[in-house]
C-alpha cells in the first residue's frame, strides 16, 4: 500500500503543480476566518466602552471636555469607506478582465486608506484630551491606534496585491508564467510554486476585498460607539 | 542577490544576532523618545516603553534573522506569492524558516519540549520552597515569579501542545493534502512562540512578576518591568495561537482530498477543528486585553485603574472570556488523541463517531458561556451566578460523550497495552477525576469554599496535566515513530508511563486534601500542620520529575544512540498517515488519494479505506 501513495525516490520536483484554485479557495476562506478574530478582537474594546461607561468608576468615565472630534472622526471613516468601495469596483475590473481600470482604483483605494491614517494620527493631536483624561479616553485611544494598524495591515496587503498586479500588467490573462522560484526567497529553489500570478490576483482581490470591507464595518461601528454614544 | 543570502544565510544563529541588536536598537530608540535615562535596568521600572519597544524590536529582529522579511519585501516589490521554502535539504532546515509541515511539526516537537522543560524545573523550585511552613529557598517575590513562569510557560506553550506538532505534521497527511494551506504562516507560528518563550525567559532580569499566570490587575498595574515580559509573551503566544488557528482552519476546509466527506474525516482532525476554532475566536481577545494592559502601562491610560475611571474587574471578565476556551483549548486535543488511538489499539471501530463529534462541537460551544464562574467570589452580581453555575455544570454532558464514545470503543475490545494505549487508558482516569471535581468548583458554595486554594490547584492539574500532557504522551509515543523513522523503547517507555501515573496522582491528589484543610495557592510559607502532605507532595513531584527524565533519556537513546528503523506501520493502524514511508516523504503523496472509507473499520475486513486514481498526473488533484 505504501508504495501506491507514495515512495521515497521520486522526485519531489516533478510532484509540485497545483491548481491555482487551491490557493485561491485557500485564500478566500482565510479572508473569512480573519474577519472571525476581527471582530472578537474589537468586541473587547466595545465590552470594555459598556462595561466602564456603565459603572463609571469615581466619576472618571468622562471628565468634562474630553470629547473626540466627530469632525475628524467622521473624515477619517469617509476615507476608509469610499477606499472600501474602491477595492470593491476594482475587484469588479478585474473579473471583468479590466485590468488598467482595477489598478487605478486600487491606487485610489491605497492613498485614501494611508490618508485615513494620517488623518488620525491629526485627530489625536488635536481631540484636546490624551490617554491619561479617564476611562473613555482610553478606550477611545486603544481602540482607534488598534483599528489603525489593522487598517496599516489590510493596506500593505492592498500594496503587494496592486503591485503584482502593476508587475504584470502586460502579461495576458493565464498567459504569465514566472521564472521558478522567482518569489519564494530560496536561492536553492528551481521548481515553480505559482506558475502564473495573474491567475491569482483575482482570488487575492476577492479575499482582500472582502476583508476590507468588513474591517471598514469595524470602523463604522467604532465611528458610531465613540462619536455619537458617546 | 541569491548570493547576500547565502552570506547571511537567515538561520537561528542570525536570528539570535539580529534580535539581540534590534532589543538593543529598540531600547535605545525609545530612550532617545521618552526620556534621557539610559540606566539599563535600575531605570527598567520606570521606562515601560523602553522595555515594550525593546522587546518590539527584538522580535522584528529575530524574525528578520530567520528570513521572515524577505518574502514581505518581496512581494512589496510585486513579486508574486509562493508556498514552499527549505523544504528540501539536511539538518540545517530545522533552525531555520522552512515550510515543509513536517520539518515545522518536529520544529514544534522539540521546542515545546525545551519550555516544557524549564516550566517543569519550575515546579520543582516550587516544591522545594514548600518543604518546610517558613522561608528556605527564595524570598516571597522570587517564588511568586516562579509560580508565574511555571503557570504561565505551561499555559503558554502548551496551548500548541499538540496542534503544534502533531496536527501541523499529521492534518495534511490525514487529510490528503501535501501542505498546509498557509505553509510560511505555519512556519512563523513556531518561530513566534519561541520568541515568546525566550522573552518570558527574561523576566528574572526584570524583577519578575508577582501576578501567577492570570495577571491580574491591580497588581498587574503595579508590577516592575518583569510584568511587560509576561504581557509581551502572551500577547505573541495569542498571534501565533490565532494564525495556527486560522491555518488549520482553512487547511481543513479547503483541502481535503476527494471522498474524504465530514463523516469520514478521522476524529483527531474534528478535535483539531474544535480547539482551532476557539483559537481562532478566543486568543484575539487575549491580545486585545494585553493591548490595553500595555497601554496602562506604558502610556498611562485607565482599562484597569479604578482611580481614573477603569475597573480590574474588566480585565477579570475578558481575561476568562478567552481564559476558559483557553481550558478547553488545551483539553479538546487530548479528547481527540484517545478517540484516536482507541480504536487502533482495540481493533474495534471507533464506537458513536457522530456522538463523539457532537460532543467536541458541543464543549467548544459552551466553552464560551461559562466564564464567569472563575468570578465567583469577586462580587459579581449574584443574580448570574446561577446562570454560570448551570452552564458549567452542562458542560460536563457533551464530556460524557466522550467518555462513552471512549468507553465503548474499547468494551469487549482485544486491547493491546502498547505504551501510546497505556497513556490513553490513564486519561480516563485522571480527567474523571479532575472533571468530577470540577462539579465542585463550578458549584457556588462549594467554589466560595475552594476557590483560591490547593484544591483547585489540584483540579486543574488533574485536567491540564492528567488530560493533556498525558495524551501528549501517548502522541509521542505513537507518532514519533513515525516522524522519525526510529522506533522508541517499549521498556523504557513503560517504565515512564508507570512512573509518571503513578507520581503524578501522588503528587496531586494530597493537594485536594491541603485545599479542603484550608492551604491557599500562590503563598511561600504556610501552617505547619500542613508539613506532611507538602513534604509527600514534594517527593511525590521530584519523583514525578525523574519520570520526565526517564522519558528524555528514552528519547536520547532511540533517536540518537540506539536507533531501530521503525516499520512503517508499527501498530497495525488504518489510518493513512501510517500507509505511507517512515518518515514520510517531503511530497507526502505520490499521487493525491481518493477516499472511499471511514478509517476506523477494524475487524471489518481488510478493505482499504482510499484509492490512487489510476493513470492520474501526479501533482494533480
Amino acid at each position: 500500500m505504501s508504495a501506491e501513495l507514495a515512495s521515497g525516490d521520486a522526485g519531489y520536483e516533478v510532484l509540485e503543480g497545483e491548481p491555482p484554485e487551491v490557493l485561491a479557495r485557500n485564500l478566500v476562506t482565510a479572508g473569512y476566518l480573519l474577519a472571525g478574530a476581527t471582530a472578537f478582537f474589537f468586541v473587547a474594546f466595545v465590552f470594555a466602552f459598556f462595561y466602564l461607561r456603565s459603572i463609571d468608576s469615581v466619576s472618571q468615565w468622562k471628565p468634562h471636555g474630553v470629547d473626540a472630534s466627530i469632525g475628524w472622526g467622521t473624515a477619517i471613516i469617509a476615507c476608509w469607506v469610499v477606499s472600501t468601495v474602491l477595492v470593491r469596483l476594482g475587484e469588479l475590473d478585474q473579473a471583468a478582465d479590466r485590468r488598467p481600470q482595477w489598478r487605478l482604483k486600487g491606487l485610489a483605494a491605497l492613498l485614501l486608506g494611508l490618508a485615513g491614517l494620517v488623518l488620525q494620527v491629526v485627530a489625536w493631536t488635536q481631540n484636546g484630551f490624551g490617554p491619561t483624561d479617564g476611562a473613555f479616553a482610553s478606550v477611545y485611544v486603544g481602540w482607534t491606534a488598534f483599528l489603525s494598524l489593522f487598517v496599516l495591515l489590510t493596506l500593505f496587503w492592498l500594496e503587494t496585491t496592486l503591485a503584482t498586479s502593476w508587475r504584470y500588467r502586460n502579461e495576458l490573462f493565464g498567459a504569465a508564467e514566472v521564472p521558478a522560484g522567482h518569489a519564494s526567497g530560496d536561492p536553492d529553489r528551481t521548481a515553480h510554486d505559482i506558475r502564473n500570478p495573474v491567475d491569482l490576483n483575482r482570488a487575492e482581490l476577492a479575499a482582500l476585498g472582502f476583508y476590507w470591507t468588513f474591517l471598514a464595518g469595524v470602523a463604522v461601528v467604532a465611528w458610531v460607539i465613540l462619536y455619537l454614544v458617546a | 542577490m541569491a548570493a547576500a543570502r547565502r552570506l547571511i544565510g537567515f538561520n537561528l544563529l542570525t536570528a539570535i544576532v539580529l534580535g539581540i541588536g534590534g532589543w538593543y536598537a529598540g531600547w535605545f530608540g525609545a530612550h532617545a523618545i521618552t526620556g534621557p535615562s539610559l540606566d539599563w535596568f535600575s531605570a527598567a521600572d520606570y521606562n515601560e516603553v523602553s522595555v515594550f519597544m525593546a522587546y518590539i524590536g527584538g522580535v522584528i529582529g529575530f524574525l528578520a534573522g530567520l528570513g521572515f522579511l524577505n518574502y514581505p519585501f518581496a512581494r512589496l516589490r510585486g513579486y508574486p506569492p509562493s508556498l514552499r521554502e527549505k523544504e528540501t535539504g539536511g539538518w540545517s532546515r530545522y533552525f531555520s524558516l522552512c515550510t515543509d509541515h513536517k520539518v515545522v511539526g518536529i520544529q514544534y516537537l522539540w521546542g515545546i519540549g525545551l519550555f516544557f522543560f524549564i516550566g517543569g524545573l519550575n515546579a520543582m523550585l516550587i516544591r522545594t520552597e514548600l518543604l518546610r511552613p517558613a522561608h528556605q529557598v527564595f524570598p516571597a517575590g522570587t517564588y511568586l515569579t516562579i509560580v508565574g513562569m511555571h503557570g504561565t510557560m505551561m499555559m503558554g506553550m502548551m496551548s500548541s501542545g499538540i496542534l503544534g506538532p502533531f496536527a501541523n505534521y499529521f492534518v495534511p497527511i490525514l487529510i490528503g493534502a501535501r501542505r498546509m494551506a498557509f505553509p510560511r504562516i505555519e512556519a512563523l507560528t513556531f518561530w513566534l512562540l519561541m520568541a515568546a518563550g525566550g522573552i518570558l525567559t527574561t523576566t528574572i532580569f526584570f524583577g519578575g512578576f508577582p501576578t501567577g499566570w492570570t495577571g491580574y490587575p491591580p497588581l498587574e498595574s503595579q508590577a516592575n518591568a518583569g510584568m511587560d515580559c509576561y504581557i509581551l509573551f502572551f500577547a505573541l503566544v495569542g498571534i501565533s495561537m490565532t494564525l495556527l488557528g486560522l491555518n488549520m482552519i482553512a487547511t481543513i476546509l479547503t483541502m481535503r482530498a476527494p471522498g474524504l466527506t465530514w463523516t469520514r474525516l478521522p476524529i483527531f482532525v474534528w478535535g483539531v477543528i474544535s480547539t482551532a476554532s476557539l483559537m481562532v475566536l478566543a486568543a484575539p481577545v487575549l491580545i486585545a486585553t494585553l493591548g490595553m494592559a500595555a497601554f496602562d502601562r506604558a502610556i498611562n491610560t485607565t482599562f484597569f485603574v479604578a482611580g481614573g475611571g477603569g475597573s480590574n474587574y474588566l480585565y477579570q471578565n475578558l481575561f476568562w472570556v478567552f481564559g476558559h476556551p483557553e481550558v478547553y483549548i488545551l483539553a479538546l486535543p487530548g479528547f481527540a488523541i484517545v478517540l484516536e488511538l482507541l480504536p487502533v489499539f482495540s481493533r474495534k471501530p471507533l464506537w458513536g463517531y457522530r456522538l463523539a463529534v457532537a460532543g467536541l462541537l458541543g464543549v467548544t460551544l459552551l466553552s464560551w458561556m461559562v466564564w464567569q464562574h472563575h468570578l465567583f467570589v469577586s462580587g459579581i452580581n449574584g443574580d448570574l451566578r446561577p446562570f454560570y453555575m448551570l452552564s458549567t455544570e452542562l458542560i460536563s454532558i457533551p464530556t460524557g460523550f466522550t467518555f462513552i464514545c471512549g468507553m465503548m470503543t474499547i468494551w469487549r475490545g482485544q486491547i493491546r497495552f502498547t505504551v501510546p494505549m497505556l497513556f490513553c487508558l490513564a486519561w480516563f482516569f485522571n480527567f474523571l477525576l479532575g472533571g468530577l471535581s470540577g462539579v465542585f468548583l463550578s458549584d457556588v458554595p462549594s467554589d466560595v469554599t475552594t476557590h483560591g486554594s490547593f484544591f483547585s490547584m489540584a483540579h486543574f492539574h488533574y485536567t491540564i496535566m492528567g488530560g493533556l500532557i498525558f495524551t501528549f504522551f501517548a502522541a509521542v509515543y505513537y507518532w514519533v515513530p513515525k516522524m522519525t523513522g526510529w522506533q522508541l523503547n517499549e521498556r523504557l517507555g513503560k517504565i515512564h508511563f508507570w512512573t509518571m501515573f503513578v507520581f503524578f496522582n501522588s503528587t496531586f491528589a494530597p493537594l485536594f486534601a491541603l485545599g479542603f484543610m484550608g492551604m491557599p495557592r500562590r503563598v511561600v510559607t504556610y501552617d505547619p500542620s500542613f508539613q506532611f502532605l507538602n513534604d509527600w507532595v514534594s517527593v511525590s513531584a521530584f519523583l514525578l520529575g525523574i519520570s520526565m527524565l526517564v522519558f528524555l533519556f528514552n528519547l536520547v537513546w532511540s533517536l540518537a544512540f540506539k536507533k531501530v528503523p521503525a516499520e512503517a506501520n508499527p501498530w497495525g493502524s488504518r489510518s493513512i498517515e501510517f500507509q505511507l514511508p517512515s518518515p514520510v516523504p517531503v511530497h507526502n503523496f505520490d499521487r493525491i488519494p481518493v477516499f472511499t472509507d471511514d478509517p476506523y473499520g477494524y475487524g471489518e475486513g481488510p478493505a482499504p479505506q482510499w484509492v490512487v486514481p489510476a493513470g492520474a498526473p501526479a501533482g494533480r488533484e
